[in-house]
């Protein structure tokens, strides 16, 4: 059988025939073409597949499709504005916190959840938004820096 | 598969009468969707993500009621929770990444049925009740006996839940939830320990005590002779450790890829003795005596 | 060499193709859309080791949906591998461990996919399986590989079994300077297997053209590996192969091809596109690389130490039995590398080691970041300590005791021309706080050093060729992941052509066009593809020059490329565009293209003339205990390195702490865990647990200079080196912390409980 969902992918409106066991991360990559949401380990345990659902942070592996009918959806691919990078991928590339990058949009889609929520984020607060994502390249030593510089560009931008 | 979205409970409810064995629910999904990935898609899929109104907390009457759909980011970042409910804010805490705390919800946690589900424990001791549906009525049921074994619970498969009931426990209560995983929060708990431990008026005494462990039995258990142990008893540091060690004995925990069922011994033991005299200083401000 | 003599090298540029990465651009392999498409996957084997008696896949070929079944029957009876020819691509009349390919399906969708699969019939009569490589070796172990002769160079009357590669160092008289040593250390350690666990799955597409040749898309490290492969498994000459990369979401080894890696897909897809008359994808999921692709090799050794009062080495003696898995694949190699690192790098005069590698029922041995590498330093430099409190000395003072001096061996190393060890222990000891730092209850610090060196190899070659516009196009054989080929090597091009580095462009491996490479892998990027680079960009600019002189009235010698511009120095007045030059050479030389080659030979050459520079590392943590749940939690960390010059310091620092962390979870949590039966226990993510943001902390990096390689400019490669010392110096940390010495890994909270309890059992 299939349903039928509408729903806001960045800002613009999708409607689509969907296999209701359909995962929501399959939907917007394979359906939808938003081949930014990364798949790795489909458990719900690496975070590369980070969107924002209604603005929060969620792993897709582990939302149905069918839960984002009328929902507003943010991938990565979302997040500049033309070719203006959004700050927190521009951090991203100055720190070198980009090695093989496949771990690079969920991150960067948990680390904005984390600066909509608080502008000057505590060391617990960014562990808490960011140990559901695994890098595997850089030993989340650049990671740190670049979230700091995020932070701090947006502070002086506010 | 057959696939459904009901609007109402009640609709729910006759969809799993009509389906029974063959139906699955799915709340936030982030179980079952791996099930469906990894083992096996089910016949039928209710989805009750549409019913109306099973998200809420809410305070009534010396209860918290909390509903079956609302997410464990909702527990963890509710003021009410952290007021009144400490022990529940502290097992949402340690549930998993903040991902899938947005995503998960506490009734989907509670019919999971895992033995080392974070929220059951801790239910457990509060001695929750769990509020469920079934087509001849509503029933609840006491988290003492709702869970059979891993995946059991007495909703069977025509039962749906639609509230966790909590009394709320006496002011001068003092609680705690000790996960042990080597990532933290990120990993499933190798042994979770629940305190909630009352004093009596004079503060010396323990009044009652209630400990839950998760994943050290099929099911979330209580250490039943440790609280026997300190019942009644002044608090002092022999009392505790002697209780530590028949929570150790209550444990019937397995080995596993995850830890060795002698290793969860020593940690049922050590967390118990740690939990016990953390709640006693959240209940009293004191430390325990030696 | 200082920055200043440089315009670009020794700055952070950003990465190049950094932008696509943040921006979500569908870059990977993963990502790949081929038109008319279907899905490729493989049935693996159920048992660990078992003759197959019969496979019926009748059923699963009449399936609609079905475009093509394939088994051994339908590929040349062609075996491979890299020291031994042991395997087929699919299993041929035996299968070897749980993972092991045995058919293969191309269908039209996923779900058709996994029915078909199951409707594969394969009749299997179970044979008894082997998992732990001490037990293979004995006389009543079953045997792997009955056709596979053992090893030439092994001693005689060494009476082993399963034994497909042996290694073996012998210097001086170990026999004599033990018995003469003033005291005998003697321990064993262990390792265990883990996975990579490159974030990105492992895929493989590939499209019958119609001119006959076959398209393979790949997201491997060495996709001229991959071409050779193809080409020997299915018989299909060079010429009829074109390997493109796709952009690659992690590595570390264990993408290095399929012949290395064991995983075979590319020649498995390529055998079902040509059956079935369609392009083919196939996608491996994550569960399904923990179990059938390469690993990290579990390891036993047995070490022993001869020293004087005064706290001189004077003999080691090893053993080192190296699990390859089921296959030799990368196992002899990585083997053998671990027997020569158990040598130590200190000065050790007198020193024997045998190095067994063997066959077992599970997942082979892959070149996993630093191959040998961790599992040679856990065993040495936890035992430096285990020797130091013997002595009753500190472990620092000890191990700079025994620093080599130039001129002196080192295993693997005939002659050290400079030895940076010595500087990176002292530094690690200064930044950590050694001797000073303040440390609590259950709290302790640890030092352990390591030593890495390039891998030997062939040499490889870069193009660089100069667009009409006066941009520079870079071919070259190796592939980003993270690694040089988009942060070193381009500015390294525009460093020698004094273009700016936007002007760069590094294309990705296309191997009918790029030149021949050996592969991404053995910490080689910037030594093969900086160096031949390096040297197609100056006979690129060489040749623009020349040109330029004759309009210019200048000798070439007095001319500079910059701004965009040819120029005579000292009178930028009198130039030329860069631009109208490279067009120019449309009319004189067709296109300017710079030629350059990396020689490995002449690098040998001088390097056994003069010696070589390895490079050196020492790492130090401070660590607490939780003595009730054993759990570690790493304080402090700081990983001070030798790795010559430096390029790009943020790549150079990031590479290091990548392996560090990767290091730090195979220290303290990763590992592949086995049923008897040999069924990994924890294929998926959520129990194969890799260091997550709260188990890491900020590692600080120091790198020190002075001490030139063999790499452009004097680089030494960075990518593998940060995986050595972490496991010791961890252990080592926790020994310091609550005085027991786990000699096991992982130093999971369980383990070292154990240990705690079993210390305090023996004590009164």
């Amino acid at each position: 059988m299939s349903l039928n969902i509408r729903l806001v992918v960045n800002g613009r409106r999708h409607t689509a025939k969907i296999n209701p066991a359909t995962s929501l991360l399959d939907f917007l990559r394979d359906t939808l073409g938003y081949k930014g949401v990364k798949i790795c380990c489909n458990t719900g345990e690496c975070g590369a597949c980070t969107i924002l659902f209604n603005g929060k942070p969620v792993n897709s592996c582990v939302v149905l499709a069918a839960d984002a009918a009328g929902a507003e959806i943010v991938t990565v691919e979302g997040l500049a504005e033309g070719d203006r990078l959004h700050p927190v991928q521009q951090a991203f590339i100055d720190t070198g916190a980009v090695q093989c990058g496949y771990c690079t949009p969920g991150f960067i889609i948990s680390v904005k959840a984390l600066l909509d929520r608080t502008k000057n984020p505590t060391a617990e607060e960014i562990e808490e938004a960011v140990s559901g994502n695994i890098c595997r390249c850089t030993g989340y030593t650049k990671i740190v820096d670049a979230i700091q510089i995020a932070a701090e560009r947006l502070q002086a931008r506010s | 598969m057959d696939y459904f979205e009901p609007k109402t409970i009640r609709e729910a409810v006759s969809l799993l009468a009509r389906y029974g064995e063959k139906a699955k629910v799915i709340a936030g999904g982030t179980d079952v969707l791996v099930d469906m990935k990894f083992k096996e898609e089910p016949s039928c899929l209710v989805n009750i993500k549409r019913i109306p109104a099973l998200s809420y907390i809410r305070e009534d009457d010396g209860f918290l009621r909390v509903g079956t759909l609302t997410p464990i980011r909702e527990i963890e970042t509710s003021s009410l929770v952290r007021q009144k409910l400490p022990l529940l804010w502290e097992a949402a805490h340690q549930f998993a990444s903040l991902q899938i705390r947005n995503t998960a919800t506490i009734g989907g946690n509670v019919c999971r049925a895992s033995p080392s589900g974070e929220m059951l424990a801790p239910l457990l001791v509060l001695e929750a009740s769990a509020v469920a549906r079934f087509s001849r009525g509503e029933k609840k049921l006491p988290f003492g006996e709702l869970f059979l074994g891993p995946g059991q619970t007495l909703l069977g498969s025509k039962g749906l839940l639609t509230e966790i009931e909590i009394a709320l426990p006496p002011e001068r209560s003092g609680s705690v939830y000790l996960k042990h995983a080597v990532r933290g929060a990120m990993d499933i708990a190798m042994v979770g320990v629940a305190v909630l431990l009352t004093p009596d008026a004079g503060g010396k005494k323990a009044k009652d005590v209630r400990i839950g462990l998760g994943a050290v039995a099929p099911t979330p258990i209580r250490a039943k002779s440790a609280e026997k142990a300190l019942r009644g008893k002044a608090m002092a540091r022999a009392v505790v450790e002697e209780a530590a060690r028949r929570a150790a004995a209550d444990a019937k925990p397995i080995t596993d890829h995850r830890a060795s069922a002698e290793y969860r011994r020593w940690i049922v033991e050590a967390l118990t003795r740690k939990g016990l005299a953390q709640a006693w200083k959240a209940a009293t401000g004191k430390e325990v005596d030696r | 060499m200082a920055k200043a003599e440089y315009s670009v090298l020794g700055t952070s540029i950003p990465r190049m193709g950094g932008v696509e990465r943040v921006a979500g651009a569908g870059i990977y392999g993963i990502d790949l859309v081929l038109p008319d498409a279907v899905r490729g996957g493989v049935l693996r084997s159920q048992y660990a080791h078992a003759t197959i008696k019969s496979i019926d896949t009748s059923e699963a070929e009449s399936l609609p949906g079905v475009y093509a079944v394939v088994t051994a029957e339908d590929a040349p009876d062609v075996k491979y591998g890299r020291t031994s020819n042991d395997r087929y691509m699919l299993a041929r009349g035996k299968v070897r461990y749980m993972g092991d390919p045995v058919a293969a399906v191309a269908a039209d969708s996923e779900a058709t996919l996994k029915k078909a699969l199951k409707k594969i019939k394969v009749e299997y009569e179970p044979l008894p399986v082997v998992l732990d490589a001490e037990a293979a070796m004995k006389a009543d172990a079953p045997a792997l590989h009955e056709e596979i002769p053992l090893p030439a160079n092994l001693p005689k009357d060494t009476r082993v079994k399963n034994v497909c590669g042996y290694s073996t160092l012998h210097v001086g008289d170990p026999d004599r300077a033990m018995a003469e040593a003033d005291l005998v250390v003697e321990e064993t350690y262990e390792t265990k297997m883990v996975h990579p666990q490159y974030l990105e799955p492992r895929i493989a597409a590939t499209r019958h053209e119609a001119d006959g040749r076959l398209t393979v898309w790949v997201n491997a490290q060495a996709p001229f590996g991959v071409r050779s492969e193809v080409s020997k498994l299915l018989k299909i000459p060079i010429s009829g192969i074109r390997v493109l990369v796709t952009e690659i979401g992690g590595g570390f080894g264990g993408k290095a091809t399929g012949t290395h890696s064991s995983a075979g897909l590319e020649p498995i897809c390529a055998l079902l596109a040509i059956k079935a008359k369609k392009p083919v994808m196939m996608v491996l999921d994550k569960a399904e690389e923990t179990v059938s692709t390469t690993v990290r090799a579990p390891v036993k050794v047995w070490i022993q130490t001869g020293v004087n009062k005064d706290g001189t080495i004077v003999a080691r003696k090893a053993k080192l039995i190296f699990d390859a898995g089921a296959y030799s694949g990368f196992g002899a190699l990585a083997g053998s590398r671990c027997t020569q690192m158990l040598a130590g790098w200190y000065r050790t005069p007198n020193a024997h080691v045998d190095g067994y590698i063997v066959y077992t029922n599970k997942q082979v041995c892959g070149p996993v970041r630093g191959p040998g590498g961790p599992q040679a330093a856990f065993p040495v430099e936890s035992h430096m300590d285990s020797i130091a409190a013997k002595l009753g000395m500190d472990p620092v003072e000890f191990r700079l005791k025994n620093i080599p001096k130039p001129g002196e061996r080192i295993a693997g190393v005939p002659k050290l021309r400079d030895v940076s060890l010595g500087e990176t222990i002292r530094v690690a000891a200064e930044k950590i706080g050694w001797g000073k730092v303040k440390l609590e209850k259950n709290q302790g610090v640890g030092i352990a050093t390591g030593s890495w060196i390039e891998g030997s190899g062939p040499g490889g070659g870069a193009v660089v060729k100069i667009n009409e516009d006066g941009t520079a196009a870079v071919l070259i054989g190796k592939v980003d992941y993270g690694t040089a080929p988009r942060f070193g090597i381009p500015m390294i091009v525009a460093e020698e052509l004094g273009i700016p580095t936007d002007d760069v462009t590094v294309l990705n491996v296309d191997t009918d066009a790029s030149p021949w490479d050996a592969g991404t892998v053995g910490s080689r990027s910037t030594l093969v593809a900086g160096n031949a680079a390096r040297l197609a960009a100056i006979d690129a600019r060489n040749q623009l020059l020349r040109m330029a002189a004759k309009q210019l009235e200048a000798s070439s010698d007095d001319l500079e490329i910059k701004d965009r511009q040819i120029r005579v120095k000292g009178t930028p007045v009198k130039a030329l565009a860069l631009a109208a030059v490279a067009t120019a050479a449309h009319n004189e030389i067709g296109e300017v293209i710079g030629r350059g080659y990396f020689d490995s030979k002449a690098v040998e050459a001088e390097e056994k003339e003069k010696g070589s520079s390895p490079p050196f590392t020492s790492h130090a943590a401070i660590v607490e205990v939780d003595p009730d749940t054993g759990n570690v939690k790493i304080l402090k960390y700081v990983a001070v390195h030798d790795v010559g010059f430096v390029i790009h310091p943020q790549a150079v620092e990031g590479q290091i702490e990548g392996a560090t962390a990767m290091s730090i979870g195979q220290a303290l949590c990763e590992q592949v865990l086995f049923d008897d039966k040999g069924k990994t226990l924890n294929p998926t993510f959520v129990d194969y647990l890799m260091p997550t943001w709260n188990m890491i902390p900020k590692i600080e990096t120091v790198l020190i200079k002075g001490y030139p390689g063999a790499g452009p400019y004097g680089t030494k490669g960075a990518g593998e080196i940060g995986c050595v010392p972490p496991p010791a110096a961890i252990a080592n940390a926790i020994c310091n912390a609550v005085g027991v010495r786990l000699t096991s890994l992982p130093l999971s909270p369980e383990n070292v409980l154990r240990a705690i309890r079993e210390q305090k059992g023996v004590e009164p």
